[in-house]
C-alpha cells in the first residue's frame, strides 16, 4: 500500500512537473512543434475529406457523377460569394480611396483574394476561442489571414489565422480574449479598439466621450490596423457605458457582425504582412 | 504490450467520439467533455500510477484541442487524478451515484482551477457562464455510462 503510495506521489509529481513546464515555457519551439505534431496526429478526419475519392472508386458510375455534380455544386456557390464579396468590394468610396492612396505614395496593397472554407472544428469548451478551418496551406492558406464570413448578405470579419498545417488551419475568432483590433467608428471616424472577452459580444474601449457612437452604428476595420483589410464590418454598438470619473474615454459592447457560433463557411482572405508586422513579431519585441 | 496499443486504441477512440460530438450532436452549444469523463473514470478505474498518467495525456489532448495556454487542462486532470486516487481510499466510486456526484464536484474544481490556470499565465478568462452552469451536469450524466463502457474494455482486454 505504501508503495503504491509513493508511486502515485512520483507519478503525480512527475506530470504535474511537466504541466507546469508547458505552462512556463508555451511559445518555446519544442512546445510549438510538438502541439503541432500532435494535432496533426488527433485530427485524421480532417485529411479523410480530401481523398474521398478512395471510398467511392467501387461505386457506381452514376452515382459517382452525382457526388461530382455536388462538388461542382459547391464549388460554384463558392464562385458566387466570392463575386459577392468583389462587388462588395468595388464600391465607389474604395476606389476612391485607392486613388487617393496611390496619389499619396503610399502602397498598401489590399488583395481581397482568397479561398472559401469550411468550419470543421469547432468545441464548445472553445467556443467563441477558436475553430478549424479544413483549407490549409497547400491552398495558400498562410499565418495571419484574414477570415471574413457572410452574414444578412454582408461580409464580416471573423477573425485570422494562427496555426496552419497542410490540409487545414486554426482561426483565432474576434471574440477570443486574446484578439483585438482597431476600428472605425464610421468612415473618417476616430479609430477605437475592439477585444475579444471570450463571450458572444464584444468590447470597445478608448472611445473619446465626445465621439460616443450611437446603439447600433456599424463599426468597420481602420485603416490604420496592419493586420485586417480595410473597412470590412466588425460590428454595431449594441450598449454604451458612461465614463467613469477617473477615466477620460468611454467603453461600449459590440455585437459581432457575424456570429461565431452560427459560422459555416469563411472566406481567407490573403494578407501579405511583413514578417516583422505579424502579432507574433510584435510580441517578441 | 498488446494492453498498451489497446489503451492507446481507446485514448484516440476517446478524443475522436468527443469530437464527432461537439461537431454533431451540440445543443444550444452545449455537450458533456467526454475528454473529462474519460479522465475520471479513467481514475476510478486504473492503478494510481496509471490514472495520473491518463489525465495528463487526455489533459494534453484537451489542450490541443483549444487555443487557450498550453498544459493548463494537462496539469488539471493530472491533479484530478490524484484527488480522485485519495478519495477512493475513503468512498466507493463504482456506483452511479457516487460517480454522479463525483463529475459534478471535480467538474467545477477542474473548471475553476483552469480558470485560475488561465488568469495567472495568460490574462485571459475562457470560462463561459452558460458552460459553467450547464457542462458539469452534463458531464454527471455521461460519467456513469463512460464508466460502465470502460469498466467492460477493462474486463474484457485488461486493460486501464
Amino acid at each position: 500500500m505504501s508503495r503504491e503510495k509513493d508511486a502515485a506521489n512520483y507519478a503525480v509529481l512527475f506530470f504535474a512537473s511537466v504541466s507546469v513546464l508547458l505552462l512556463i515555457f508555451p511559445a518555446s519551439r519544442i512546445a510549438h512543434t510538438a502541439r503541432i505534431a500532435a494535432s496533426y496526429s488527433l485530427y485524421p478526419s480532417m485529411h479523410y475529406g480530401a481523398r474521398y475519392g478512395h471510398f467511392v472508386r467501387n461505386v457506381p458510375a452514376n452515382f459517382v457523377a452525382l457526388l461530382e455534380t455536388d462538388q461542382e455544386n459547391r464549388a460554384l456557390k463558392d464562385k458566387v460569394r466570392e463575386l459577392e464579396l468583389r462587388l462588395q468590394n468595388a464600391s465607389a468610396d474604395d476606389s476612391e480611396n485607392e486613388r487617393l492612396t496611390g496619389e499619396m505614395g503610399l502602397s498598401r496593397k489590399l488583395p481581397w483574394t482568397g479561398v472559401w472554407a469550411r468550419a470543421v472544428g469547432k468545441t464548445p469548451a472553445d467556443w467563441y476561442g477558436s475553430f478549424y478551418a479544413d483549407k490549409g496551406s497547400e491552398d495558400g492558406v498562410s499565418p495571419n489571414d484574414t477570415a471574413l464570413a457572410m452574414q444578412d448578405g454582408r461580409a464580416g470579419l471573423v477573425g485570422r489565422v494562427f496555426e496552419v498545417y497542410p490540409k487545414f488551419s486554426k482561426v483565432l475568432l474576434l471574440t477570443n480574449g486574446s484578439a483585438s483590433t482597431v476600428c472605425s467608428l464610421g468612415p473618417g471616424g476616430p479609430d477605437a479598439l475592439i477585444e475579444g472577452r471570450g463571450t458572444r459580444l464584444l468590447r470597445m474601449n478608448y472611445v473619446p466621450e465626445e465621439a460616443a457612437p450611437a446603439e447600433g452604428a456599424e463599426l468597420v476595420t481602420s485603416p490604420s490596423g496592419i493586420l485586417f483589410p480595410r473597412g470590412i464590418l466588425v460590428g454595431r454598438v449594441k450598449k454604451i457605458y458612461p465614463r467613469e470619473s477617473f477615466m477620460n474615454f468611454i467603453t461600449a459592447d459590440v455585437v459581432p457582425a457575424v456570429d461565431a457560433g452560427a459560422v459555416k463557411e469563411i472566406f481567407l482572405v490573403k494578407r501579405n504582412i511583413p514578417s516583422e508586422f505579424s502579432p507574433a513579431a510584435q510580441a517578441d519585441k | 504490450m498488446m494492453t498498451i496499443l489497446i489503451e492507446a486504441l481507446i485514448y484516440l477512440a476517446s478524443g475522436a467520439f468527443y469530437w464527432w460530438w461537439t461537431q454533431n450532436l451540440t445543443f444550444f452549444g452545449l455537450a458533456p467533455d467526454i475528454i473529462f469523463a474519460a479522465a475520471l473514470c479513467a481514475a476510478i478505474l486504473a492503478g494510481p500510477v496509471k490514472a495520473v498518467a491518463w489525465g495528463f495525456f487526455l489533459g494534453l489532448y484537451a489542450d490541443v484541442l483549444g487555443a487557450n495556454i498550453f498544459g493548463g487542462y494537462a496539469l488539471t486532470y493530472t491533479l484530478m487524478a490524484y484527488g480522485v486516487h485519495v478519495m477512493k481510499r475513503h468512498f466507493d466510486m463504482d456506483g452511479a451515484f457516487s460517480q454522479l456526484v463525483a463529475a459534478l464536484s471535480f467538474s467545477w474544481l477542474c473548471m475553476f482551477f483552469y480558470q485560475a490556470l488561465n488568469v495567472v499565465f495568460s490574462g485571459t478568462s475562457p470560462l463561459g457562464l452558460k458552460i459553467l452552469l450547464a457542462e458539469p451536469l452534463l458531464n454527471a450524466l455521461a460519467v456513469p455510462v463512460v464508466f460502465q463502457v470502460f469498466y467492460r474494455l477493462k474486463r474484457r482486454f485488461r486493460v486501464l
